[in-house]
């Protein structure tokens, strides 16, 4: 279907064709991979990621055929400690993970310049320039090297957004030429809905390996058959003005009937029977420890150590109130009893109710940055590992960004994005290394205004998204 | 009730047989300048008579029903006195290990029922809870973090014992515990025996369900002023009981591993004079010369993840003076109250990043870590953890044969745990000097349990072969104190910055921006459907 739109072939001079990004972004992995390896050799000071000894101690515990949990804050699904299994062969092939989560990177990116270029009706020069923000980033190809797997989520996304887009642009196609709709209807209906039978099997993955894509579940399915929506609103609105009184109950219960589209139906039950088959699958080899260390921790999680999170230091001080052992601490008790436990309602209630119900018809990918930059600046815990959550949406927002357009405003969004990071840093290292006590107000203040200027950015992503067509 | 009372001085050191005269019913100790062990020995009935060493029933029934092994180790925090010290490094007294109170218990039959089956409820928790009960009555109330053996103590793999330990300084509360419930208020040699505890350096106690024994001892290294001065009075005709003396020096037997001692034993109200003896035997234990010393420290700033720094003299990372034959490395026991722990997976039990991960041992100069037990959770704060802390058993890295380093530090790295809020903003924790000490291999034939001093079950011995001989590095002498205070930021809650603040600090930013951001989607919303109307106008024509 893309080719259909692939335009002009005047890009040849450009630096930002396949011939050069593609390997370019190897090299960067590779270079980095090897640099990491001569620095995990030759220096006490690690190149590689404490997350990854976790995944390669927990790996040799299955190849011993114990549990993966036999590892202590092993967290995880046990199948990425299958996957990595290789990594206990010895010598080089303890990179392996490195190296699976440097290639998901790049297919990851590669995917991007395809949507670009597909979906956005781009050049290739174009596309590559866009999906460099990913496929060029330090960031990335640092925390893949040092062993991080959040390049894998990633990846995950990225063919959701893909599929999905897939079967919107085949709809749009359908749609302004409804010959050929009629032609070839049987086959391209069964394509269709197998690609997003697809897409709901990536989302039962991807809810399964870290919970949190749960919420682009609810875009996955606002989006889904916009096309319908679209075409039947407008007929609705024309019906309405003939035999209103008579049919307004009719419409209501057909209004029902055409928010559970086939595909919808096709896409939860495929996306559900994913999920709940890896977790009974994982269940029966793991048991309760599976449960526990994969979900039930993180539902329940309260990070005591300081984090990003505006909500840290409320933790750490209830926390500290609520263990009894304490006497002199009764005062403390709170003017609002356990508030981290309201935490997940404006959380959810953003990330996924309110965001998706008003972006997700515009712009999938839209939707689902707002969606992931909401989720994670008003989680409990945040870390900068979590920042790769949403930069992955970012070359397919860019393009109608006003942080683009307008450069000042653009530059200006990343460097307090930076700065308030790096204010916190500080406060961090005063405390981490130099023990001086800044828990408050330097490290809490820190908190809240790097909490702010996520709240602007969200604010401008969402009008930028909101201005789209649609 | 049986005591044993050991003087032991240097050879060389001057001896007057005045200063111990014996007649029928007392010896009569006079400014004795010497190092003191003394040993009590109290059968526990299992019911009826308290008379038997004046043990109270809740005392005694704790040990009848609920111990089939118990040991405490005591020792001083104090560091102006050391072992090696007065006797030139000779010394049957030579084991250590790290002031405060350590506890190593199996529990008796009574409390293991159930045990087979790895199920918890058929303990009785009042027997779980009985040794902690008993633990803050003797000892007082800085063993008040101990709930039960199976929530407070920690289990070596190696031994299978339960293992306590409390920041214990001072003999204090036994001291007072002895006077009150044990001596009466008539006893004023019992209440003197208890006063002298106050300035012991260690204390002993052990009790096993097989002999019915309890066995308390107590060393000093060196006497009070002027000297010992007391009387050992005979025990009173017809009891049981029995008050034996010795008089002794050590010295360097020909063969390294032994101890040849002599000097003059006797038992008060049997012998008419103290007899003469020398005897030898293999030691488990050895102090080194007093050069071979160690100190620790934190070196400043030390955030949130500590390093301690072992720093050791020249002298005691020489060999020491085992058979040439045998094997031996320097190690450190470590033991770690809860709120500082160090990464098991760091410093590499369990599984080591290849060959890589010897360098950063290396540049710590650790070998290797041998054992650790207890609480190693990486990330629960202080309040959730229940288990007193963890023992870490360390083999380090001595330089190399052609290095002449000036000192040589042995570097731990460790982390803190979040510890509760404080006016200040910070807390001080206590962490005791590890022992430090060389394990050297020692043939079969080497016979150590004949030695009438030999001192097992100190938490680190038990994790090496049973033909293992050991030489301490002394603590140095030059700091005052045996126990590093360390700095732990924590929150600060006085004047503005309270947790109400915070809590109304975090509510109203949560608010204002879920505020905005749904402002900010309303206004989409708007705008989709003013866009709408023309849109669909459009489209109907």
């Amino acid at each position: 279907m893309s080719k259909a739109i692939t335009s002009s072939s005047t890009s040849t001079s450009s630096f930002f064709t396949p011939h050069k990004i593609y390997p370019l972004a190897l090299l960067l992995r590779l270079v980095l991979l090897l640099y990491g390896t001569y620095q995990d050799s030759h220096s006490p000071l690690k190149y590689t990621d404490i997350d990854y000894l976790v995944f390669t101690d927990a790996a040799r515990f299955v190849a011993e055929g114990s549990s993966p949990y036999e590892r202590a804050t092993y967290r995880y699904t046990p199948l990425l400690s299958w996957a990595l299994l290789p990594t206990t062969y010895g010598a080089v092939w303890f990179s392996f993970g490195k190296v699976l989560f440097a290639l998901s990177d790049i297919v990851a990116g590669w995917l991007l310049a395809r949507m670009l270029r597909g979906y956005y009706g781009m050049n290739e020069s174009r596309a590559l320039r866009y999906a460099s923000v990913w496929l060029l980033n330090p960031m990335v190809a640092n925390i893949s090297t040092r062993g991080s797997s959040e390049g894998v989520l990633g990846l995950i996304s990225c063919l959701l957004v893909y599929l999905v887009l897939g079967v919107d642009a085949a709809d749009a196609a359908a749609a302004s030429s409804p010959q050929a709709k009629r032609g070839g209807q049987g086959k391209g209906q069964t394509q269709r809905l197998t690609q997003v039978v697809a897409a709901g099997i990536v989302l039962g993955v991807g809810v399964h390996v870290k919970i949190y894509p749960f919420v682009y579940g609810v875009s996955v399915l606002v989006f889904l058959d916009r096309q319908h929506a679209h075409a039947h609103k407008t007929q609705a609105g024309e019906a309405k003005n003939q035999q209103q009184q008579q049919q307004q109950q009719q419409h209501k219960q057909q209004f029902i009937y055409q928010l559970l589209t086939p595909a919808r139906l096709l896409f939860t039950l495929a996306a559900l029977l994913t999920f709940a088959t890896l977790n009974a699958l994982m269940y029966h080899q793991y048991g309760w420890e599976f449960l526990h260390h994969t979900f039930l921790h993180h539902l329940t999680r309260v990070d005591h150590r300081h984090n990003f999170s505006v909500y840290a230091s409320l933790l750490y001080d209830s926390a500290a109130a609520s263990a009894s052992s304490f006497p002199g601490n009764a005062q403390a008790a709170g003017i609002i009893p356990s508030i981290e436990r309201w935490a997940f309602l404006p959380q959810l209630g953003l990330a996924l109710v309110a965001i998706p119900l008003t972006l997700a018809r515009k712009s999938l990918p839209g939707a689902m940055l707002a969606q992931t930059f909401a989720f994670v600046a008003w989680n409990k815990v945040c870390t900068s590992q979590y920042f790769l959550w949403y930069l992955i949406f970012l070359p397919l927002y860019l393009p109608d960004s006003s942080f683009r357009q307008n450069p000042r405003l653009g530059v200006g969004a990343l460097v307090a994005w930076v700065v308030a990071q790096a204010l916190w840093l500080q406060q961090a290292y005063n405390l981490e290394f130099l023990a001086l006590s800044t828990f408050v107000p330097g490290l809490f203040v820190a908190s809240v205004g790097f909490f702010a200027v996520n709240v602007w950015i969200l604010g401008v992503i969402i009008q930028d998204i909101g201005s789209l067509d649609w | 009730m049986k005591r044993r009372t050991t003087y032991l001085q240097h050879p060389s050191a001057p001896f007057d047989p005045n200063q111990a005269r014996l007649s029928r019913s007392v010896l009569e100790i006079r400014d004795l300048k010497s190092a003191k062990e003394e040993r009590f020995t109290v059968p526990v009935a299992s019911s009826g008579s308290s008379s038997e060493g004046g043990l109270d029933d809740e005392i005694r029934d704790f040990l009848v029903n609920n111990v089939q092994r118990l040991d405490v180790r005591w020792a001083t925090s104090s560091a102006d006195a050391d072992v090696g010290d007065e006797l030139d490094g000779v010394t049957p007294f030579a084991s250590r290990v790290s002031s405060g109170l350590h506890v190593y218990l199996t529990p008796g039959s009574k409390g293991l029922e159930g045990q087979g089956d790895g199920e918890l409820h058929h303990h009785n928790d009042d027997d779980k809870e009985a040794v902690c009960r008993v633990l803050r009555r003797v000892f007082g109330q800085e063993v008040h973090r101990c709930l039960d053996y199976e929530k407070s103590f920690t289990r070596s793999d190696v031994t299978a014992a339960y293992q306590y330990y409390a920041p214990v300084e001072s003999l204090d509360g036994l001291a007072t515990f002895i006077q009150e419930t044990v001596c009466g208020l008539t006893d004023a040699e019992c209440r003197r025996h208890a006063r002298e505890l106050l300035s012991a350096d260690s204390f002993d106690l052990s009790y096993d369900s097989s002999s019915r024994n309890l066995v308390m001892s107590a060393f000093w290294s060196e006497a009070p002023g002027p000297g010992w001065t007391e009387d050992l009075r005979a025990p009173a005709a017809g009891s049981a009981d029995k008050m034996e003396v010795g008089l002794l020096g050590a010295e360097r037997a020909a063969d390294p591993l032994e101890i040849k001692m002599g000097g003059l034993l006797g038992v008060v109200g049997e012998d008419e004079k103290l007899k003469p003896t020398l005897f030898s035997f293999a030691s488990r234990h050895h102090a080194l010369p007093r050069e071979a010393f160690f100190s620790v420290a934190f070196p400043p700033p030390t955030g949130l993840h500590p390093t301690m720094t072992i720093s050791l003299s020249s002298a005691a990372w020489q060999r020491p003076p085992a058979s040439p034959d045998a094997t031996c490395a320097l190690h450190t026991y470590l033991t770690l109250p809860s709120h500082i722990f160090g990464d098991k997976y760091q410093l590499g039990t369990e599984y080591q990043l290849g060959t890589e991960d010897q360098l950063f041992l290396d540049s710590h100069h650790l070998v290797k870590l041998q054992s650790v037990t207890g609480e190693t959770d990486l990330e629960a704060p202080d309040w959730a953890v229940s288990q007193w802390g963890s023992n870490w058993l360390f083999e380090v890295a001595t330089p190399a044969a052609n290095q002449h380093p000036e000192e040589w530090n042995v570097t731990i790295p460790l982390h803190l745990r979040y510890l509760h809020p404080s006016q200040s903003g910070y807390q001080s924790v206590a962490v005791p000097w590890p022992v430090v000490f060389w394990a050297c291999t020692a043939s079969e034939e080497v016979k150590m349990h004949f030695n009438p001093f030999d001192r097992l079950n100190l938490g680190w011995e038990a994790l090496f072969a049973p033909q293992t001989v050991f030489y301490q590095v002394h603590p140095s002498t030059a700091q005052k104190r045996l126990v590093e205070e360390v700095q732990v930021p924590v929150m600060k809650e006085n004047g503005l910055f309270s947790s109400t603040t915070i809590e109304l600090g975090t509510v109203i930013a949560i608010i204002l921006g879920s505020l905005w951001v749904l402002w900010k989607l309303g206004a989409v919303m708007r705008g989709s459907a003013a866009r709408r109307r023309p849109d669909t106008q459009k489209k109907t024509q």
